[in-house]
């Protein structure tokens, strides 16, 4: 026994000592804080959570923290690992116990009640393995994580940040030529969530007993050619496909034919169980997109892009959202086809140094559906826009998990138009001229908004992106999804000019201005319905209905000053002024419609700092809102509100 | 023909002689296609916004503006913004970042011999550096954060754009003449194209490393050591875009040596280009 004890312990000295062998992990971190204040008595870190289903994160009144790690493993010049770990983020620096093992309706004394929101775990959020096996033609394989940045905004969207490694999917990389011929081809898994019908691939869905969302896939693939020196063409196609499984197989978990008899015994015909199970696509969208860049002129850049999209919905496994969700509905409820065709030209110094002018002309049809598009994050027209975030092709947009300050994201499904702008840039002035005026190929009579197509339930008046709420309480105006209505034959016009002049005073003194200006009209019933429809209903003529014409005249000034005190440190102070002249902003037929006149006053102050890997940016605002509404109680509001960001990276 | 028309006539071609003159004082540096490899073996990262073509630089061109130097670097493919610079007080384009250097005096042990921290070359002490001008979509204010606190030394020959901008494939910046001390054909010159990364590693002057093994957001080809070139183009030769720079490219960047110590080897030196030699 001494023995044996005795070679244990020689054997233990003899074994080198365990160490963290870091040389082939390439790791870095950070940590992000966040403050949100504001004078109200909600609690929680973020202005806008979830739309539908409540949570208990979101609120105006918190301060919360987050950790990120990333491991990049160093495998092989041809192999590639990484993964992301990450802390949940919604934890208020109150929750000093919470640990998310109990989550009661509300919040008691245990310390440990507001479930796995508030308990800061770390989560597994990404996982990617890229490979380049010796293969003709085969650049790389990537398997796992990925934002789909590959693709463009009209077929499948680069995921928006905070969900940038949730998707997973299969990618193959390569060329048969490095210049004539290169792709990038994937096939991705659906999320259960929000790539489909009712923002679901069958979970939820009134109509789908076993929400069947393992077999649902998008499949995408893009091929680059650039023939000459300065033509660069891209072709993307995309398939998404929602599937569920066939009830009356007799194969299938709950089948309506497990015996292949029906109600009365009787066999039904071509009932015949086998073993396998079939499948029906809930709904499937495909969409084809061509784009050339040129750029063989030193004086310009020109880009065209076009496509085509087809999306096709089964009534039986996809729950009518238009008609039983008041509208809110991120499809078109049929089976349409849609196309979109956008210009952009760019010529630069046009007769004088500095100068630019571009040209964009658009012309997205009201059937372009791409539910699988970018949902937020990216911008495809040159326009401010009515929102001044971004404007992208999809009923599908994502204006929510998002704080007060951060952008919006409008759709332009049916915008056609033109766009121009100048900008100068030279000595102290940047300058920048735009104006745009958009028809609309959504001007429709008596659309069906009852069974077709989604209307978001709020489709008039100027959008409060200030003082938004979902189910529009505040009276914020119209969804920025909402494309289609009833009665709609709409006109509208943009005007702004933007000026920045970068004096050089001290450290180099600016003083910003902004100047906006919308002409929106929409002449929503064409008269002569009203002499039809008066005449049906009543026997009376146009009198019997209210003048329903929209105009919205929007004017909006805002000006600032920024000045860098020292180095790493930015300030910036100034204020936004709005006056939004409404004639029958809102209401029906029945009702009758309300002149309204809005006007707000928002001073705000910014403060960014940055010091080696550490960040931190202040925002405070107070808004002032007066809104004198002709058939409601005027309101006014006075807000006061911050936040304050940390991010530390190493 | 009346005097008057005479008098416009000549006007016009004292004016387009003048414009020609301007045009004539315009440093042109050529860069062949093709060489965006360091020293002929780094890849590029693996993450798809790394598109062919982003850091391969084509031509240099330096204009006397008057009060202002107009400097335009062109790539050979589009240059574009996927990482929205906006959002970040940025300058409309995400990827590339472009140093150039200038030897004013062309002696030697004049000026500086070591690059900007995070490109990991020295030039010949014949072409020792008085200025370097920064073309990077970062806004001023994170640049001068981070020159104040990774290039201390250095800090009063790096000159800032005024205004920076993506036209095409080209960069555009403006800098004011006052800070380079002018614009001289006689100068030696020198381009070095790297990738804008707003994570940097500790001492990186918001470079981009090259690493032993490509990544999703690294270079390959090179070492996990500082003593690699952290270059991926740069002019070479005479800079008049002939093929022979690409291995003259190659040669000036491939004369590092590094060791199992990472703190041991020796970085490479690299030329200028005097466009009037």
């Amino acid at each position: 026994m001494k023995n044996l004890l005795f070679a244990v312990l020689v054997a233990a000295c003899l074994v080198p000592p365990a160490r963290a062998e870091l040389v082939n992990f390439d790791l870095s971190g950070n940590i992000y804080t966040k403050w949100l204040y504001r004078n109200n008595d909600s609690q929680g870190v973020l202005s806008l959570g979830n739309p539908f289903w409540p949570d208990n994160m979101s609120g105006d009144n918190g301060v919360g923290t987050e950790f990120e790690l990333l491991i990049n493993g160093k495998v092989g010049n041809n192999v590639e690992a990484g993964v992301r770990l990450k802390s949940r983020f919604g934890a208020l620096w109150q929750d000093w116990w919470e640990n998310g093992d109990i989550n009661y309706d509300q919040q008691n004394t245990s310390g440990e009640s507001l479930g796995q929101n508030h308990a800061q775990y770390i989560k597994l959020r990404g996982y990617w393995v890229r490979a380049s096996p010796p293969f003709p033609g085969v650049e790389s394989i990537l398997v796992g994580s990925s934002d789909f940045g590959m693709f463009n905004e009209w077929t499948i969207g680069k995921i928006r940040y905070i969900d940038r490694d949730n998707g997973k999917g299969v990618f193959i990389k390569g060329a048969g030529h490095d210049d004539y011929f290169r792709y990038h081809i994937g096939a991705i898994a659906l999320p259960k969530l929000w790539v489909g019908p009712g923002w679901s691939t069958g979970i939820g869905d009134p109509n789908i007993r076993n929400p069947f969302y393992s077999s649902d896939w998008a499949y995408g693939a893009r091929f680059d050619s650039m023939p000459t020196d300065g033509l660069a063409l891209t072709l993307i196609g995309t398939l998404t496909r929602d599937a569920e499984i066939d009830l009356t197989d007799p194969d299938a978990v709950g089948s309506d034919f497990p015996s292949c008899t029906d109600d009365l015994g009787n066999p039904v015909a071509g009932c015949e169980p086998n073993g396998a199970v079939d499948s029906f696509n809930r709904y499937s969208n495909a969409v084809v997109t061509l784009e050339s860049q040129i750029d063989v002129w030193d004086g310009g850049s020109f880009n065209v892009i076009g496509g085509f999209s087809h999306s096709q919905i089964d009534p039986q496994l996809a729950a009518n959202g238009v008609a039983q969700n008041e509208g809110v509905f991120p499809l078109v409820f049929d089976d349409v086809q849609g196309w979109f065709v956008r210009a952009r030209g760019e010529l630069f110094d046009v007769g004088a140094d500095g100068l630019t002018l571009k040209v964009e002309l658009f012309n997205i049809d009201e059937h372009f559906m791409t539910i699988f598009g970018a949902r937020r994050e990216a911008d495809v027209l040159l326009t401010d826009g009515f929102i001044e975030g971004g404007q992208l092709p999809s009923l599908n947009l994502a204006n929510e998990f998002v704080d007060f300050d951060d952008a919006w994201y409008e759709s332009i499904i049916g915008w056609r138009g033109v766009t121009g702008i100048a900008q100068y840039e030279a000595g102290v002035l940047d300058l920048t001229i735009e104006g745009t005026v958009i028809d609309y190929n959504t001007n429709a009579q008596n659309r069906d908004v009852d069974t077709i197509y989604p209307t978001f339930l709020h489709t008039d008046g100027y959008t409060d992106t200030d003082i938004y709420d979902y189910a529009n309480v505040l009276d914020r105006g119209r969804d920025p999804r909402s494309v289609y209505k009833r009665h709609q034959d709409r006109l509208s016009a943009i005007g702004m000019l933007k000026a920045v002049f970068k004096t050089g005073v001290g450290r180099g003194l600016q003083i910003g201005l902004k100047g906006k200006f919308i002409f929106d009209s929409d002449n929503r019933r064409e008269p002569s319905l009203d002499s039809a429809a008066a005449k049906a209903l009543t026997g009376a003529g146009d009198e019997a209905f209210p003048d329903d014409d929209y105009l919205g005249l929007i004017t909006r000034g805002k000006v600032w000053v920024a000045y860098p005190f020292f180095d790493g440190l930015s300030f910036q102070v100034g204020g936004q002024f709005d006056y939004w002249d409404e004639q029958n902003r809102k209401g029906s037929l029945e009702q009758g419609y309300s002149d309204d006149v809005t006007v707000k006053v928002k001073p705000f102050l910014d403060i960014g700092y940055q010091l080696e890997g550490l960040k931190f940016r202040y925002h405070l605002e107070y808004v002032y809102k007066d809104a004198q509404r002709e058939r409601d109680l005027d309101r006014t509001y006075h807000i006061v509100r911050s936040k304050a960001e940390m991010v530390v990276s190493w | 023909m009346t005097s008057r028309g005479v008098r416009f006539l000549s006007l016009l071609l004292t004016a387009t002689l003048l414009a020609a003159t301007a045009q004539a004082q315009d440093i042109v540096l050529k860069d062949p296609k093709g060489d965006d490899n360091g020293p002929g073996k780094y890849v590029y990262p693996t993450d798809p916004v790394y598109k062919k073509g982003s850091f391969d630089m084509t031509e240099v061109k330096l204009a006397d503006k008057g009060d202002t130097v107009q400097v335009k670097v062109s790539f050979a493919t589009k240059i574009e913004d996927p990482w929205r610079s906006k959002d970040w007080g940025g300058n409309g384009f995400s990827l590339q970042m472009v140093f150039i250097y200038i030897d004013k005096d062309g002696k030697a042990g004049s000026g500086h011999t070591g690059a900007l921290p995070g490109l990991n070359v020295d030039f010949n002490p014949t072409a020792a550096w008085e200025k370097v001008l920064i073309v990077s979509p970062q806004g001023t204010t994170r640049l001068k954060n981070e020159i104040r606190g990774k290039a201390r030394k250095q800090r009063k020959d790096i000159v800032l754009p005024s205004r920076v901008k993506a036209r095409g494939r080209t960069l555009v910046a403006t800098f004011a003449k006052a800070d380079i001390g002018g614009l001289d054909r006689g100068w030696g010159y020198q381009a070095l194209v790297q990738s804008n990364e707003g994570f940097p590693k500790a001492h990186d002057l918001l470079t981009r490393p090259v690493n032993e093994y490509k990544g999703k957001h690294r270079f390959g080809g090179g070492s996990d050591f500082d003593c690699d070139p952290h270059v991926i183009d740069m002019l070479a030769g005479s800079a008049t875009g002939g093929s022979d720079e690409k291995s003259a490219q190659h040669k000036a960047l491939s004369g590092y040596k590094c060791t199992d110590d990472p703190d041991a080897g020796k970085r490479t030196q690299i030329p200028m280009v005097y466009p009037k030699r």
